[in-house]
């Protein structure tokens, strides 16, 4: 199906340190000729759970299209640093930007529509798409949010909560807070304290999506049912008030676990891309 | 012709059972190897299971919002009879692999 190179985790020093991120390019069977898809996964999910299982790699490379897939920081096969810092959504921005130009991404040409880069994001990775999308304009070409949220729901979690509950079962009263960790812990393969650190980075870099808005054309996406993205329509608004493109869709009946393997969602974002 | 019939896999880590949310494929449907047949979601995660082979959809266990356990009947197919004596070889005992996998009830021909 898929040729895939690159391997274990991605080596390229950024700041200083290894940022160990596993990433992985596949290759289309029948190139279409466009940029490369960057795909950036959410919180307490990994590259494979919420783009392999759930059929978007496979329908991405059936569109001819070459996918750069990475594990953030302490998910999936990606190192879990000891230090802080690397788990900074601004940290994670820079590596991003070298896994993308390391995997022959090239700064966007008019009228070369394999320059640049398109990227789709889920939850958390769609915070990251739109803050990749307005620092990065002159590589990013458009982008798709999956779950997105004016807010960053993980800014709100209750760090000391939630380490009272690990360490002696404490119940944990933030209903939001005792979600995000249940959803972690379901995992054996979580590493549940780098999680925490990414928890603890973001609080102190929390999303503020009108501080930096893209300007590239954007597909919103997000289930009907999905109460983590409820303020949808207020990030498009943000967008549009910027002067960008803002498209979205809204998938009946679903919430925020199974909008991503919805149909409606992949054939949407093939076609907004596709251009 | 003959029928195989697949059972919802094996999930992985202790799953039992899983909901269908949408079917990909009806009945009468001809279906390639590897195509989307169904999204199901369990209380980890959804996913999407592609065909384990080719073959003319029969039947479809389930609707949207209907649970099903992990060895139920998921989905048969109808394939010529050369094709379903080749998968009747295929041993039933598998390594585990991380890729979740329909497989084949074998005893059903």
């Amino acid at each position: 199906m898929s040729g895939r190179h690159t391997g274990q985790q991605h080596s390229h020093t950024v700041e200083g340190t290894d940022p160990q991120l596993h990433v992985e390019v596949h290759e289309p069977k029948n190139d279409a000729g466009l940029r490369p898809v960057l795909l950036l996964h959410g919180f307490s999910s990994s590259a494979k759970l919420n783009w392999e299982d759930t059929g978007w790699l496979a329908a991405l490379l059936e569109a001819g299209r070459r996918v750069i897939t990475v594990d953030l920081p302490g998910h999936g096969r990606s190192g879990a640093p000891e230090d802080m810092d690397s788990y900074s959504p601004s940290r994670i921005r820079a590596d991003l930007l070298q896994i993308a130009f390391d995997a022959g991404a090239r700064p966007l040409r008019d009228g070369d529509s394999s320059s640049g880069l398109d990227v789709i994001g889920y939850s958390l990775g769609s915070r990251l798409a739109w803050e990749f999308g307005a620092t990065q304009h002159e590589l990013v070409h458009r982008l798709v949010l999956g779950g997105p949220n004016t807010a960053d729901p993980l800014a709100e979690f209750d760090l000391l909560a939630a380490q009272r509950y690990l360490a002696d079962g404490t119940p944990i009263a933030d209903e939001s807070t005792a979600g995000l960790l249940k959803m972690a812990q379901l995992l054996p393969s979580n590493n549940i304290f780098a999680l925490l650190s990414l928890v603890e980075a973001i609080k102190g870099e929390p999303f503020d999506p009108a501080e930096a808005v893209p300007h590239v054309p954007m597909l919103l996406v997000a289930g009907e049912n999905d109460e983590r993205s409820a303020t949808l329509p207020d990030l498009a608004a943000i967008g549009s008030k910027a002067g960008a493109m803002v498209e979205q869709l809204i998938l009946p009946g679903r919430n925020h676990t199974n909008a991503i393997t919805s149909r409606a969602f992949k054939q949407g974002a093939i076609s907004f891309l596709a251009v | 012709m003959a029928e195989i019939s697949f059972p919802l896999p094996d999930l992985g880590e202790g799953l039992i059972e899983a909901t269908v949310l949408e079917w990909l494929v009806s009945p009468g449907e001809q279906v390639e190897r590897n195509q989307p047949l169904v999204e199901v979601e369990t209380t980890k995660s959804a996913v999407e299971l592609p065909s384990p082979q080719a073959g003319k959809v029969v039947r479809i266990h389930g609707g949207p919002g209907d649970k099903i356990n992990v060895g139920e009947p998921l989905i048969v197919f109808e394939v010529p009879d050369n094709t379903a004596g080749i998968v009747g070889t295929v041993p039933t005992e598998e390594a585990p692999k991380r890729r979740v996998r329909l497989s084949a009830v074998l005893d059903e021909d």
